[in-house]
């Protein structure tokens, strides 16, 4: 579904990916597992259009968007929950849902979605006249997760969606991002919870200073001495 | 001592009302396009003046020529930002570089459409009489274009405000204003909502040079004063926020009403006060966010 070859990134004079390879088949849940600085946030960005790679390529469903600007890869079937959410602090909670509908193809079904999205996170219909910036930790996340599948994706890419929340909301946010996975929707996605993270997705990469150093089935990794001594704290 | 201080207030709202108009079309132009626009008050002269000439060389009713000004405004503030501030937005690296750079350039845009207007048009200040029956409110005794002017900023503030709350462009360019790359990422064209931002305030003006050239006589001149008096409000209002500078024109407008029945003079001396002021006191202004 979505094919990374070789690509290289900088900001600036700064290389921050070094020939990535990535591969995510449909109906998967992909982890990509780094510290701080590794790339991940990079990674995204650059499928998601924010910046364009140096040199290497992307592809989604047989078409290139490595050159792509932001809202045509929307318009494409990929939707991007950024770090910390990036919800539009002065919009009510159920404007900012319909701003996740903006491309045409979700906007005639705008209404009906967002019924949808109320029924995964219901308190989001509580507070949906709230402006987001008035909004707990917990409801900034879902609704940055919310408003990510009012485009309707084929492919979420999530950065961190459980960051700085309480444990019961994290489980909780876990619970919602396997069940997306059962109503068809491919999930990549950037974790501080390693171990929560390698326990439900199918496959992990493990970025290390911009280059992948590890990547397989979670299970075997959840096993690799690496992995436990560097993220688990074994 | 009632008559006079409703006087004053109607006064007040009257050129109040223009300064909103003015300020909400910097407004979208600094607060979304980050364009601090120094050629705003071009686009006002030129608004002014074409409806001047359409007025008294084709008998056009003023009113009627907003349906022509407003839109070709629109046109062309779109194209320039198209052609010349995308550009700069792409070469400029960082947005506050970017800031400064469109800011040098829209000083330049301001003398090539001033001195392009005064070739046509010439230096005369120029007038004509419309609507100019008076009108009597309360003991107060106003022309009726006086009154129109309030009106149509009024109703074009509403509109505006309407436009940006419940239609899909409003909310991205509202969206665009608060984050643009999260904006990005929802399926928003940036530079497409940038472009309209810019062609929206440039309409803005037009239309409040059309209604100032039903009240005020117009020349080539006219526009710094303006620009001016938008960055004024705007920063008085609070930067990016358009219901902010809606009430920061009103409120302008109110205290130059009061400062020119002391002393007609000083009115203009006043929103250099107060503006020196508020950038002590409370650079934020009255509706805006740190």
């Amino acid at each position: 579904m979505l094919e990374i070859r070789a690509v290289n990134a900088c900001y600036g004079k700064i290389q921050a990916l070094w020939d990535v390879c990535l591969e995510v088949r449909e109906a998967e849940i992909i982890a990509l597992v780094g510290s701080n600085g590794a790339g991940k946030t990079t990674l995204l960005h650059i499928i998601s259009g924010m910046l364009h790679p140096v040199s290497g390529s992307v592809t989604f469903l047989g078409r290139q968007i490595d050159n792509l600007p932001p809202h045509s890869i929307v318009e494409l079937g990929i939707s991007h929950v950024p770090e910390g959410g990036r919800v539009f602090p002065d919009m009510t909670a159920r404007e900012n849902l319909e701003m996740g509908a903006y491309p045409s193809r979700a906007w005639k079904h705008r209404v009906k979605t967002i019924e949808q999205v109320y029924q995964i996170f219901p308190r989001l219909k509580e507070r949906e006249k709230q402006l987001a910036r008035t909004l707990s930790g917990g409801e900034h996340q879902m609704l940055a997760i919310g408003r990510a599948l009012m485009s309707k994706p084929k492919l979420c890419l999530f950065d961190e969606p459980s960051y700085g929340l309480a444990p019961l909301l994290v489980a909780e946010i876990f619970r919602t991002i396997q069940s997306l996975r059962d109503q068809g929707i491919t999930v990549l996605l950037i974790e501080q919870n390693v171990r929560h993270t390698l326990e439900i997705a199918d496959r992990a990469y493990v970025l290390e200073n911009g280059r992948v150093c590890m990547e397989g089935d979670c299970a075997e990794l959840l096993q690799s001495d690496h992995v436990k001594k560097a993220y688990l704290g074994l | 001592m009632l008559v006079t201080f409703l006087d004053i207030v109607i006064a007040g709202l009257l050129l109040g009302g223009l300064y909103a108009l003015i300020a909400m079309g910097l407004s979208l132009q600094y607060g979304v396009a980050r364009v601090l626009n120094i050629s705003h008050g071009e686009f006002i002269m030129l608004g002014a003046l074409t409806t001047w000439a359409f007025y008294t060389a084709f008998d056009i009713n003023p009113l009627a020529a907003l349906a022509i000004c407003g839109p070709l405004a629109f046109i062309l503030g779109f194209i320039i930002h198209r052609t010349l501030y995308k550009r700069l937005l792409n070469s400029s690296g960082s947005l506050a570089l970017f800031e400064g750079n469109s800011m040098l350039a829209s000083f330049g845009l301001m003398f090539i459409v001033q001195n392009l207007a005064l070739m046509f048009w010439g230096p005369e200040i120029r007038g004509y009489s419309y609507l100019a029956f008076p009108v009597d409110l309360a003991g107060a005794v106003f022309g009726a274009n006086r009154l129109v002017t309030l009106g149509f900023a009024i109703l074009i503030g509403l509109t505006f405000y309407f436009f940006l709350t419940r239609t899909r462009i409003g909310k991205a360019i509202r969206a665009a204003a608060q984050d643009p790359a999260a904006a990005g990422i929802m399926g928003v064209d940036i530079n497409n909502v940038l472009a309209i931002c810019f062609g929206l305030g440039a309409a803005m003006a037009a239309i409040a040079g059309m209604l100032i050239s039903m009240s005020y006589p117009v020349h080539t001149g006219m526009g710094l004063e303006y620009t001016i008096i938008a960055i004024i409000v705007v920063v008085l209002g609070g930067l990016g926020s358009i219901p902010g500078s809606f009430i920061g024109g009103l409120l302008l407008g109110l205290i130059g009403s009061i400062v020119t029945y002391f002393e007609p003079g000083l009115a203009l001396a006043a929103y250099y006060v107060i503006f020196i002021l508020l950038l002590l006191v409370k650079p934020t202004g009255l509706m805006g966010k740190s």
